[in-house]
């Protein structure tokens, strides 16, 4: 998948000089060297794969950055100019391509973004069972619990999402699950039977619009960061709908301070919170704890 | 062999008088094809936003005909499978002048490397000169399409009595 949208010499050289299901992200930046994420750690990218040397490293450049985003909107960059104006775009295959550059605003609105200055290409890993130490704090007799999934950036919480479908669905548990999935990547290498799926809409249109027509038993989000997110859940709670959602913290203790949540958190609307870190690599399981804050298990 | 040669003179007349006609005949039709494509693409882009690939390939096959190739090169180089120059996308457009290919070369650099608004402008910028070039092969063909065919029918006619 990484070969429709590389220059053709890098992606010979990931292709075969790196295994590629270690591999987290691949990042490009304007004339500065081409990094690898492995494993939570950075490496530079050489002919001969990966290095920490930095005179190996081979280095990238804007027509490269703007080339990759070319061939990652299939060509068509008018396309996906809703997804670039929030700062990434989705390939048809589910990778998640972050992009920086020069956001051009009008009347207060991203009107698109240009000048592209850098890339982060995100390779997608379904790790099957990464959700399975907490899945018994998370259903019990026939029921699910409200769930946030909390952690920074890179740490595995949409795998963690996608892998409890999949655990509901190897379970034969015929919930009706709705992915409300705003950049289109929740079902990459999703092995499950029993969800449907609403893409790049906002998570108020969708709770609103995936409740009234689907009638999901449980939805399935990511990163929750929004006012309207919080009230869109709020509103599904309400409903009788259970939620599986995701939000960026770096702990509980930042989580718990964030204003964005205090709704939340009074209404005690999530009755787990599921903390990842990559302290042991991407998917570090730091503990659940439920609507109290209090941790639930040691063994994490 | 007399009537032979005669019928031979009379056939090759025509065909450099078809093929002259032919070349007019073909621009006009090339920049005919290529406004209907561009005001295409303006539509859609507009508002199905759909692929680049997609909106060529859908483009309406008998007008496709008259693009002179550039619809297979350019799919060819949004699949990867060739650059883009002019050496692979104008293989069959041979009637084309070296200012135009600069021109259309440029038009299709710029598809798909922006957002609808400037993608939008970019289209009715190109567009606009792609009129000037339709107008100018449109008086081509009426002055020398038309006569170069004629011109060819009175040379064989006049070998024909000449030589009978």
């Amino acid at each position: 998948m990484l070969s429709k949208i590389l220059p053709e010499k890098i992606a010979h050289i990931v292709g075969s000089k790196i295994n590629l299901k270690s591999v987290n992200e691949i990042r490009f930046r304007a004339d500065k060297p081409i990094i690898v994420a492995v494993g939570g750690k950075n490496y530079f990218l050489s002919e001969n794969g990966l290095t920490s040397s930095l005179k190996d490293a081979l280095y990238s450049s804007k027509i490269v950055i703007e080339d990759i985003i070319f061939r990652a909107s299939e060509c068509s960059i008018y396309s996906v100019n809703e997804q670039i104006k929030k700062g990434y775009i989705v390939t048809e295959n589910g990778l998640r391509i972050g992009i920086g550059g020069n956001v051009v605003e009008e009347n207060g609105q991203v009107k698109t973004m240009t000048n592209f200055n850098s890339v982060n290409i995100r390779i997608p890993h379904a790790i099957k069972n990464c959700s399975l130490s907490y899945f018994p704090y998370i259903v019990h007799d026939n029921t699910i619990e409200n769930t946030l999934v909390i952690s920074p950036p890179g740490c595995g919480k949409t795998t963690f999402l996608r892998d409890f479908v999949a655990q509901l669905s190897e379970r034969n548990l015929t919930y009706n699950v709705l992915l409300l999935d705003e950049r289109g990547e929740l079902d990459t290498e999703l092995d499950a039977n029993f969800f449907d799926k609403i893409a790049f809409s906002s998570k108020k249109m969708g709770f609103e619009n995936g409740i009234r027509s689907l009638s999901p038993d449980l939805i399935v989000t990511d990163e929750v960061g929004q006012e309207e997110d919080v009230d869109a859940i709020l509103y599904a709670s309400t409903c009788g709908v259970k939620i599986l959602a995701s939000t960026h913290a770096d702990n509980m203790e930042t989580f718990i301070k964030k204003a964005l949540f205090q709704k939340l958190i009074k209404e005690k609307v999530f009755k787990r919170y599921v903390l990842l870190s990559k302290r042991n690599g991407p998917g570090t399981n730091e503990g659940i704890y439920n609507e109290n804050f209090s941790r639930l298990s040691s063994s994490f | 062999m007399k009537y032979i040669i005669i019928a031979i003179l009379f056939v090759i007349c025509l065909v450099v008088g078809y093929t002259f006609f032919n070349k007019y005949n073909k621009r006009k039709k090339f920049f005919k094809a290529l406004i209907m494509l561009a005001e295409k693409l303006t539509v859609e882009i507009n508002f199905s936003r759909e692929r680049l690939k997609v909106l060529i390939e859908n483009f309406d096959k008998t007008t496709k005909q008259n693009l002179l190739g550039i619809d297979e090169g350019f799919l060819n180089y949004l699949d990867r499978k060739t650059e883009l120059n002019d050496k692979e996308i104008f293989k069959k457009a041979d009637v084309l002048k070296k200012e135009e290919k600069d021109f259309i070369l440029l038009f299709l650099k710029t598809l798909g490397r922006s957002d609808v608004e400037n993608q939008t402008k970019e289209i009715a910028n190109f567009t606009k000169r792609f009129e000037e070039f339709k107008a100018v092969s449109d008086t081509e063909y009426k002055k020398y399409g038309t006569l170069s065919l004629k011109l060819s029918l009175i040379a064989g006619l006049f070998f024909v009595i000449v030589l009978i």
